[in-house]
């Protein structure tokens, strides 16, 4: 059963897996800047207002339509009465918010490396949560693991990003991942197309393939994020260990050489490339997220980018 | 197969510590990975219990202890022996002088290096090939055998003694190290003398064969040298300069044509010309003009095989008349004044003096308290700086007077009297004439006596011993000479002036012959020459208050000042390492010797056969196709490491 984390109270001894402060004023300042950047590249559009496909009320006028009853008289066009004699109803444009998703992979294998993946995957997810609200849109922060947490409320406006960052604080590992069955609660939870934006490490690429098959035939606009640490690119092993998995917690004596050592970082690209290779064949955004370069930057990156507020 | 050093064997623990280990299997290190999967999938094979996995735990540990073996067993040092050869007691005498520093060239083997160097290295392979464990000796035969390390069993330390062997300049005395060793051979196990040596020109060979335990290691082969033989020099007090003796030794075995360069205090005097036929000597004698003295360099511009003995040196005493003071009463001194007078060359006639007995004591002890420089010629600039006070004299003529105690260091001639030291006069003689004793003197060259009449003579009866050079008719001795360390007397027991004209004609020229002899041996602190490695001593007892002398050593172009302390009355000076010159300065006489090598058997280079294989005779192990067996031990261990080093590469998992 996924797991969740209660909400602390705003404040509440916000640590890194080091020790270090995960959200601290720094942070906060940093956010602020990338909220900044983000307001300049929306110029002035309220991002959170969007056209929609659906007729509502609104002040931008899309069609006629016959009136039928029931229909708000307020909407009779008296003026095609008067030259017609017939009641048309006018259609104006709905405007709906757009829901902004980060799907966060809290698996074993994500609180590992030096900085810590997980740390630098959730300061991503704060980063991004709060540009989204301040941006008058509606987010919301998702963990995922064998599958989806119950996260937080869709939240808007500046005021909840302490607790966002609460929860994010709080929130610890689980022991395995399993994207697809995620997606598929994503699903049935979130029926209104939105932005998914998914953090995860993407080892097992087959099911998180699955997964985001899933997401994009529900037309959401996708986005992955996949976080590396300079320890998987470039593992510092060599000779006789006994290898420990960080998610199962197996154990297996491995005689690491310079050939297997070859292999592995011809494999780790390999990986990376696949998963840029999938997400350019179905427009799906994608950005790498290196432990070892500081979180606004790549959150920057990506915004100037322009894929998350396009 | 015998190890020649078993402590190795103690390292087989390591090899029990391989067994440990891969019995215990070796803790592995423990890393955590995000996704373990994902290495394994890379990895491939998985199962770890696999047959092959076992079967290669147990390979790769037989690997390793073959490994391990190999190397002990190198570390031990391994000698194949077929059980033939026993211990032995062997006693190296290693040839270190003069000739062991020629350079061999010629051998491809060994290029440029010295014959000594090459001996280091035959003591090293004699101690390492001997396949059992024997006990040993190193001595140095140099000027004086030593004994460079005290018998043992460890070969090593022998390889260690012989590493610090020092070259030796001079001859060396091989026969002597080989006597040394046999006394320290005696009752040993089966003892036996390896005298590594050039030959030491044939001697070595004569050695071995009176002696059949002696085994001839021959070193070098290079014969091509020219040396100088001899240099000696003695001055010519009649022309003023020095005649020097030159000897050039041609021990190659083609005829050489080669100059030597004759130099005084750097300065060139002299370039000769030789043609030596192979094995042969040259000799001349050249004059040197140098009458103030300096320091004579011989010198063969030819790049030999040793170096050593292409210069030589010698010492150029100023040549400077003798201070005579005749001590006479005033009627008679005419006679001797006229004599002395006639030999300008001779005689310093500005600084000898012509004394009353009454003075002689005050003058006397006025010139030895003054430091007057003496090696300054008149006539020269130097005579300029030469002050007032009372020079030493070379020669005191006593006429008719004697002190009561003749002074203990000086040349003395004692006319009608005899120092009551010496011998006392009593008797008149009846028939004074003088009857020359018939064995040659110096003293007596050119003067023909016999038969002449003096005037005066006494019986002398003698206390001292004294060479007798002219007895009466009765066979009392009128003329003789007492001849001390630091002593010389010539006495006359008659009155040369009231003596018949015969006489009194030929005395000018005993009184020359006397000045030239005494002066010519005027006593020295050193002798002339000094051999390469000989410490220099004084060759009497120095002054009682003297604690230190100044004094300048020439050696291998370079002048070093130097202190020598003094100690019971003597000095010892050991740096005559090279050939060169020494200077002493004692008060105010200086006091000079050359330092040569001193042997022409030394440049003789050429090595002599040894009459058997020395290895054969030896015992010595040839080890496994041409190599030591360690090194084929380690060859086996490098190759076993590096194939251990493939197959871990090719080991991905376990």
């Amino acid at each position: 059963m996924p797991s969740d984390t209660a909400i602390k109270e705003p404040g509440a001894g916000r640590r890194g897996r080091n020790g270090s402060s995960l959200f601290d004023a720094d942070f906060l300042k940093k956010l602020e800047t990338l909220n900044l950047i983000a307001r300049q590249l929306v110029r002035g559009r309220r991002a959170a207002m969007r056209p929609s496909i659906k007729k509502g009320a609104s002040i931008e006028f899309k069609d006629f339509r016959e009136y039928s009853p029931g229909d708000d008289p307020r909407t009779v066009d008296w003026m095609a009465y008067a030259r017609l004699g017939e009641l048309f109803i006018k259609l104006f444009r709905q405007e709906e918010e757009l829901d902004l998703w980060v799907l966060l992979d809290r698996s074993t294998s994500m609180n590992f490396g030096e900085p810590n993946k997980f740390d630098h995957a959730r300061r991503i997810a704060a980063a991004l949560a709060y540009i989204g609200m301040s941006n008058m849109d509606s987010a919301s922060v998702l963990p995922f693991d064998e599958g989806l947490a119950q996260g937080m409320p869709r939240l808007r406006g500046k005021g909840p990003v302490l607790r966002v960052m609460d929860y994010l604080e709080g929130l610890t590992t689980a022991p395995a991942t399993d994207f697809e069955k995620t997606a598929q609660m994503f699903m049935s939870r979130v029926r209104r197309p939105g932005i998914v934006v998914v953090i995860s490490d993407f080892y097992g690429l087959q099911r998180a393939r699955a997964g985001l098959d899933r997401l994009r035939f529900m037309k959401h606009q996708m986005h992955v994020v996949q976080v590396v640490s300079p320890w998987e690119r470039d593992p510092p092993l060599r000779g006789e260990l006994k290898l420990v998995d960080a998610e199962t917690g197996q154990q297996q004596n491995l005689t690491i050489t310079d050939g297997l050592l070859k292999k592995y970082k011809a494999a780790y690209e390999g990986l990376s490339t696949d998963l840029r290779a999938y997400s350019m064949k179905y427009s799906i955004g994608f950005d790498q997220a290196h432990t070892d370069v500081a979180f606004d930057e790549f959150v920057r990156r990506v915004l100037q980018h322009g894929r998350l507020l396009a | 197969m015998t190890l020649l050093a078993p402590w190795a064997l103690w390292f087989l623990v390591v090899a029990g510590g391989v067994v440990a280990l891969y019995l215990l299997k070796i803790k592995r290190r423990s890393a955590t990975v995000p996704a373990l999967d994902f290495w394994l999938s890379l990895a491939g094979q998985t199962k770890v219990h696999t047959l092959w996995n076992r079967l290669k735990r147990l390979l790769s540990m037989l690997l390793w202890l073959v490994i391990v073996t190999c190397l002990i067993l190198a570390l031990g040092n391994p000698i194949l022996s077929l059980g033939k050869i026993k211990p032995r007691a062997i006693a190296v005498v290693i040839d270190n002088s003069a000739s062991m520093q020629a350079i061999e060239k010629d051998d491809g083997a060994s290029e440029g290096e010295t014959r000594l160097a090459l001996a280091r290295k035959a003591v090293e392979e004699i101690s390492r090939g001997r396949p059992v464990a024997d006990e040993w000796l190193l001595i140095e035969a140099g000027r004086e055998p030593r004994v460079l390390q005290a018998w043992t069993f460890d070969a090593k330390a022998v390889r260690t003694a012989a590493g610090k062997v020092t070259p030796f300049g001079g001859k060396g005395d091989v026969a002597a190290g080989v006597e040394l060793a046999g006394q320290l051979t005696a009752g040993k196990n089966d003892p036996c003398i390896v005298v590594i040596s050039d030959g030491a020109a044939g001697s070595v060979q004569q050695l071995a064969t009176s002696n059949p335990g002696l085994i001839y290691w021959p070193i070098g082969t290079s014969t091509d040298n020219i040396g100088i033989g001899q240099l000696a020099v003695r001055p010519h007090r009649q022309n003023g300069n020095y005649q020097a003796l030159i000897t050039l030794v041609n021990a190659s075995d083609v005829k050489v044509d080669t100059s030597v360069t004759l130099e005084v205090d750097g300065r060139s005097q002299s370039v000769e010309l030789a043609s030596i036929e192979p094995g042969a000597t040259w000799e001349k004698v050249v004059a040197i003009e140098a009458p103030t003295g300096g320091v004579l360099r011989a010198s063969i511009d030819r790049a030999d095989a040793l170096a050593a003995d292409n210069e030589a040196y010698a010492i150029l005493e100023p040549i400077r008349p003798a201070v005579v003071w005749l001590v006479t009463p005033r009627d008679s001194a005419f006679f001797f004044e006229q004599a002395l007078g006639s030999m300008n060359e001779l005689v310093w006639a500005e600084e000898s003096l012509t004394l009353p007995p009454a003075q002689f004591a005050a003058a006397w002890d006025a010139a030895h308290a003054a430091s007057k420089p003496a090696e300054a010629q008149p006539g020269t600039n130097n005579t300029a700086s030469i002050d007032t006070t009372i020079r030493k004299p070379d020669l005191v003529i006593f006429n008719g007077w004697t002190p009561d105690k003749l002074p203990a260091i000086g040349r003395f001639v004692v006319v009608n009297g005899c120092p009551a030291e010496l011998g006392t006069l009593g008797g008149e003689i009846a028939e004074p004439s003088l009857h020359v004793v018939p064995r040659p003197h110096p003293l007596m060259q050119h003067v023909t006596l016999q038969g002449a009449r003096v005037a005066k003579g006494e019986k002398a009866t003698l206390k001292q011993p004294a060479r007798v050079l002219a007895n009466s008719a009765d066979g009392d001795p009128l003329l003789f000479l007492v001849d001390q360390p630091s002593r010389q007397v010539l006495c006359l027991a008659f009155d040369v002036v009231a003596s018949d004209l015969p006489f009194r004609n030929a005395f000018p020229l005993l009184l020359r012959n006397t000045v030239s002899f005494m002066h010519e041996e005027a006593p020295s602190w050193l002798r002339s020459g000094y051999a390469v490695g000989e410490t220099v001593r004084p060759v009497r007892t120095l002054p009682a208050n003297t604690t230190k002398l100044a004094a300048k050593a020439l050696s291998a172009g370079k002048q070093v000042d130097l202190d020598l302390p003094v100690k019971d009355g003597t000095f010892t000076y050991d740096g005559t390492f090279t050939p060169g010159a020494l200077r002493v300065q004692v008060g105010d006489e200086a006091s000079f010797a050359a330092i040569n090598i001193g042997d022409e058997h030394e440049s003789r280079i050429a090595v002599a056969a040894a009459a058997e294989d020395p290895a054969q005779k030896l015992g010595l192990s040839r080890g496994l196709l041409g190599a030591m067996p360690w090194t084929l031990l380690a060859c086996v261990a490098a190759f076993g490491v590096a194939f251990e080093w493939l197959s871990y590469h090719l080991r991905w998992t376990e």
